[in-house]
C-alpha cells in the first residue's frame, strides 16, 4: 500500500484524472515536507554534534536547546538583503541555486522508502530504472555548481566551480562502477535488476557484507558528491572565499547550503539502501521506513565525523585518488562481484 | 651512522584513530561557561573597582598624583566634612583605569579602596564615576 493510492481512495470521487493528479501534487508536498523537516533536523544535528566535538555547547538560547534556531536563521536569511553583482551573467546565476535544490529533491521521489505501519510507502513513483534515474538526477546538480560558479563573474566562484567539476568528473565513474557491481549480483536474483526496490527486496545478506571493497569505494565516492571534507574542493572556504557560492547571499545561499546537506542525507540513504540492507531487518514490513532512516542516520554521524577531523586535501592528489586508485580498485571490486555471482553463486 | 628509517605508515589507520579520537570527544564535558547564569571561578583577592569613603576622604589629592595613567581627577563637592575643607574628592574614569591599586595603597585614611565588583556596564556612554558615584553599591550607580 502506497501513501499516494491513500489519497486517491479519499480523493476518488473526483474522478481518475483529476483524482490521481491532486494524489501526485499532494504526496509530492509531502515528501518535500519530509525532506525539509529532515535536513532541518540535520542541520541542527550537525551544528550540536560539532560543538559537542569541540567541547563547545552550540545553539542553546533559541528554543529548549536551540531546536529553533534554525527556523530563526532560515528567517534571518529570508529577510536578508538580496545583493546581485554588478557583472553578472542573469540567467545562469539567478536560476543555479534552484536546479542544486530541486535536482536534489528529485532524487529523493525515486527512493524506495519501505513500509511505515498503517501509512504505507512515501515513495512517489516506481520505475525499473530507478538506479539510473537516480544517477542521472545527481549528475544535474553539479550543473548548478558550474552555473553558478560562471555566472557570478567572480575569480573565486569560477576557480569553485572549476574544482568542484573536476572533482565530480574524477569521483561519478568509481561510483558507477561500484553502483555496476551490484547490479551484476542482483541480476543473478531478480529480472529488474536496475530497479532500487528490487535490488533490495531480493538480497540475502547485505551487498556491504558480501563486496565491502565496493562500500569502501561508493562511500569516498559519496563523500567527494556531497563535497564536504576533506573534499569540499568546491567551497574551500580558507582558499576560494567561499567557492562557487561567494556572490550569493540571502535565500539563495541557503539553498546551496540546504543543498550540501541534502546531498550527505541522500547518499547516506543510498549507502544504506544499496549496501547495508535499507528497510530490511526485524518488522520490516511494517517498520521498514525506520530502519532506513535508523541507518541513514548512523550513517550521518559517521560522514559527520569524517567531516569534522579531517583536513582539505590538496586538488592534484584529489583527482589522483579518483582515477588512479579507486578506478582501479572498482574494478577489481567489479572482477569479485563477477566471480561471487557466476563462480560461487552468492 | 645508521640513520633510522620513519616507520611506514599503514594507509587508512591514521584516518581511522583520527576519526576516533575526533567522537570520543563527543562524551566529554563543554568548557563553555553561560556566563550570565553561570558565574566562573573568581579568585578571592580579585579587585576591580574603586570605591571610596566620602566621610574618611581628606582631599590631599595623593590619589591623583599618584594615578600613572590620570584616571583619577580632583572634583570640587560642597559637602558637611571638617576633616576635608578644601572639599576636594576623587573622580575616577574607568575607561583608561589599569586596577595598579597605587591609589590603594598611597591612601593616607584608607577612604579609596577597590572592590570585588567588575560589572560595571552600563547604559550610558562614559566610565567617569563622580564621587558620590564612587560611594555608591554598583547596584544603585545603575538605577
Amino acid at each position: 500500500m502506497n501513501i499516494l493510492h491513500w489519497i486517491y481512495g479519499v480523493l476518488s470521487f473526483l474522478g481518475h484524472d483529476i483524482g490521481y493528479a491532486l494524489a501526485y501534487i499532494i504526496e509530492s508536498i509531502i515528501l518535500l515536507i519530509f525532506v525539509s523537516v529532515m535536513l532541518i533536523f540535520m542541520i541542527y544535528l550537525f551544528r550540536k554534534y560539532m560543538a559537542r566535538v569541540q567541547q563547545r555547547i552550540g545553539p542553546n538560547r533559541v528554543g529548549k536547546f536551540g531546536s529553533l534556531q534554525l527556523i530563526a536563521d532560515a528567517l534571518k536569511l529570508m529577510g536578508k538583503e538580496i545583493i546581485f553583482p554588478k557583472e553578472r551573467d542573469d540567467l545562469p546565476y539567478k536560476v543555479a541555486p534552484y536546479i542544486v535544490f530541486f535536482g536534489l529533491i528529485l532524487a529523493f521521489a525515486f527512493l524506495p522508502y519501505g513500509n511505515l505501519s498503517i501509512f504505507g510507502n512515501l515513495t512517489i513513483t516506481y520505475s525499473d530504472v530507478s538506479i539510473i534515474f537516480i544517477f542521472a538526477i545527481l549528475a544535474i546538480m553539479p550543473i548548478g555548481e558550474v552555473l553558478a560558479g560562471v555566472g557570478s563573474h567572480n575569480k573565486y566562484a569560477l576557480m569553485g566551480a572549476l574544482r568542484s567539476v573536476a572533482k565530480d568528473v574524477s569521483f561519478e565513474v568509481p561510483m558507477m562502477l561500484s553502483v555496476l557491481a551490484i547490479v551484476m549480483m542482483a541480476s543473478a536474483r531478480t529480472s529488474t535488476s536496475l530497479s532500487l526496490e528490487s535490488i533490495v527486496t531480493t538480497e540475502i545478506l547485505p551487498y556491504g557484507i558480501l563486496e565491502p571493497i565496493g562500500l569502501f569505494v561508493f562511500f569516498i565516492a559519496m563523500i567527494a558528491r556531497a563535497s564536504y571534507a576533506p573534499f569540499d574542493m568546491g567551497e574551500s572556504d580558507s582558499e576560494l572565499v567561499s567557492g562557487y557560492s561567494t556572490e550569493y547571499t540571502g535565500m539563495r545561499f541557503a539553498l546551496f547550503y540546504i543543498g550540501l546537506f541534502g546531498s550527505i542525507f541522500l547518499g547516506s540513504l543510498l549507502i544504506a539502501l544499496l549496501y547495508i540492507g535499507g528497510f530490511n531487518g526485524p518488522f520490516s514490513s511494517q517498520v521498514g521506513f525506520i530502519w532506513l532512516i535508523v541507518k541513514g542516520l548512523i550513517l550521518v554521524l559517521i560522514s559527520f565525523t569524517i567531516w569534522l577531523s579531517m583536513p582539505r586535501i590538496r586538488i592534484d592528489r584529489l583527482v589522483n585518488a579518483g582515477w588512479k586508485y579507486l578506478l582501479p580498485i572498482s574494478f577489481i571490486n567489479l572482477v569479485l562481484a563477477g566471480v561471487l555471482t557466476l563462480g560461487l553463486g552468492w | 651512522m645508521e640513520v633510522k628509517e620513519p616507520k611506514k605508515r599503514i594507509p587508512l589507520i591514521g584516518i581511522l584513530s583520527g576519526m576516533i579520537s575526533v567522537a570520543s570527544h563527543l562524551f566529554r564535558k563543554p568548557v563553555t561557561v553561560q556566563y550570565p547564569e553561570v558565574r566562573p571561578y573568581e579568585p578571592e583577592r580579585f579587585r576591580f573597582r574603586i570605591s571610596l569613603k566620602l566621610d574618611d576622604c581628606v582631599g590631599c589629592t595623593l590619589c591623583e598624583q599618584v594615578c600613572p595613567n590620570g584616571s583619577i581627577k580632583m572634583e570640587k563637592l560642597v559637602r558637611e566634612n571638617p576633616r576635608n575643607k578644601r572639599m576636594l574628592y576623587p573622580d575616577v574614569n574607568f575607561g583608561t583605569c589599569t586596577v595598579c591599586r597605587n591609589c590603594e595603597e598611597i591612601c593616607p585614611t584608607t577612604a579609596i579602596y577597590l572592590t570585588h565588583e567588575f560589572e560595571t556596564a552600563r547604559t550610558k556612554n562614559s566610565f567617569l564615576y563622580s564621587p558620590l558615584e564612587l560611594a555608591m553599591d554598583e547596584k544603585e550607580v545603575k538605577k
